[in-house]
């Protein structure tokens, strides 16, 4: 490989490399299985899902493989491998996995391998029967000439990396779900908090007009000191009619009214009955009202306090 | 972490991320609730005292209450008000020989006005007859 070439075939018998730069690899089929299949299946996902099973005869099942699957021509295109020994081979010739962008597999190169090509003093690739294959040198011919094969210029596109090769703990269906079904909850989340957020709005906007016209009423002392000084001006002034009228119901045309006077703390009223009886009514009805009496006579005196 | 751990964590990164979205979500909504919660008690609270306030101080204190209170000199016959003093925002009134009915009109006129009435005398002074004496603000 030349410092510009930035592919490589990868074989067992390639000798130690140094990089500087990253690399993508062309798998040889020492580190892959490749089945054909022509299959009523319309998506790469779908025949991924069946991969494992079509390898179900070929591959050792103690160990984990990973697939790869694209269309080619009419047909599914299978390939199966497992990562950890590719990734095991690359660091023993002195490929570091993070300087492999990108994983190609030699089936790729059908139409560019019908000739044969020397991969290695004991190895070449070529397409038989529709399938790169690796053959041993020594069962050709020592004339044969071999294809000088740029496989800079190749046109590679079906690649895998590294990363997506390895196996995640999520599968992809599951993180879909997964992935979907969180951000259902977190835009339910988002639209509840709005809502709770805007069922004060409308008070927020009634407080800052409010406060608008009264800016001083902002603070809360102002507005307890004002509250304090009219506050009780509204319950004494009403407690001062409410025994107005209820002194007022004591009288009738045998009760009449002798005295009224309202002070600081009391409402005090003078009521003179005709009769003992008058006066006895006037008494209960006072008590009735909660009105504070005495008898003097004929005289019933009533008092409230404010 | 370098690009290709990324890759390979991809699927859990991504539920990851989702996880996020939705506990920031949630908190989000948790503070919105917290915030209604403190906030909702003290708005209505203010709203009612100003509310309160500015119905107090125009019941208890609203302009042109001077001349609803100016309306107790002619209740009866000017001959029966004795003394009329209205000064600022304060009146002090006495009344004589009021009648029976003349005394309830004049009380009930009275205790209808949004005004503190600081001191009210009635005495009878003859079989249906009243004087009366009240001193009153706003």
């Amino acid at each position: 490989m030349d410092k510009n070439n930035k592919r490589l075939f990868i074989h067992r018998d390639m000798k130690p490399v140094t990089l500087e730069n990253s690399v993508e690899i062309i798998l040889t089929p020492q580190f892959y299985t490749f089945i054909r299949e022509t299959l009523e299946i319309r998506f790469a996902y779908q025949a991924k899902q069946i991969a494992a099973s079509l390898f179900d005869d070929y591959l050792d099942h103690a160990t984990e493989y990973q697939y790869h699957v694209n269309k080619c021509q009419d047909q599914w295109c299978f390939f199966a491998y497992n990562i950890e020994e590719i990734d095991q081979f690359l660091e023993s010739v002195g490929i570091e996995k993070h300087r492999v962008s990108k994983i190609y597999f030699a089936q790729e190169l059908e139409s560019a391998l019908a000739e044969p090509v020397l991969l290695s003093e004991q190895n070449i690739l070529q397409t038989i029967d529709g399938t790169v294959t690796l053959i041993p040198r020594q069962l050709m011919e020592n004339d044969m000439e071999f294809n000088q094969l740029n496989i800079a210029n190749e046109k590679l596109s079906s690649g895998i990396t590294m990363g997506a090769s390895l196996n995640s703990f999520i599968s992809l269906k599951e993180t879909i779900l997964l992935s979907s079904l969180l951000c259902i909850l977190g835009a339910i989340f988002i639209v509840e908090g709005t809502r709770i957020k805007s069922s004060v709005a409308n008070d927020e906007a009634l407080v800052s007009e409010l406060l608008k016209k009264h800016p001083r009423y902002d603070d809360s002392d102002f507005r307890m000191t004002l509250l304090n000084k009219y506050q009780p001006i509204k319950k004494h002034e009403i407690s001062k009619r409410q025994t107005i009228k209820e002194i007022s119901k004591l009288l009738s045309t045998k009760s009449q009214l002798i005295n009224l006077t309202i002070d600081k703390k009391n409402i005090k009223a003078t009521i003179k009955a005709s009769d003992s009886n008058v006066a006895k009514q006037v008494t209960r009805n006072a008590n009735a009202k909660k009105l504070k009496n005495s008898n003097s006579g004929l005289d019933v005196k009533v008092e409230k306090r404010i | 972490m370098n690009l290709m751990t990324l890759q390979r964590y991809k699927n859990e990164l991504i539920v990851l991320l989702a996880l996020l979205f939705a506990l920031s979500a949630f908190f989000y909504k948790l503070s919105q609730n917290s915030y209604v919660k403190e906030n909702r008690t003290e708005i209505s609270k203010k709203i009612s005292e100003i509310n309160t306030i500015l119905t107090l101080k125009e019941q208890w204190g609203g302009k042109g209450l001077g001349s609803k209170v100016a309306t107790l000199k002619t209740v009866v016959k000017s001959s029966k008000v004795q003394s009329f003093n209205k000064k600022s925002k304060k009146l002090i009134a006495s009344y004589k020989e009021l009648t029976g009915s003349e005394l309830t009109k004049l009380t009930n006129k009275l205790i209808n006005l949004p005004v503190q009435i600081t001191n009210l005398n009635v005495q009878q002074r003859s079989k249906n007859k009243y004087t009366m004496e009240f001193t009153c603000k706003w």
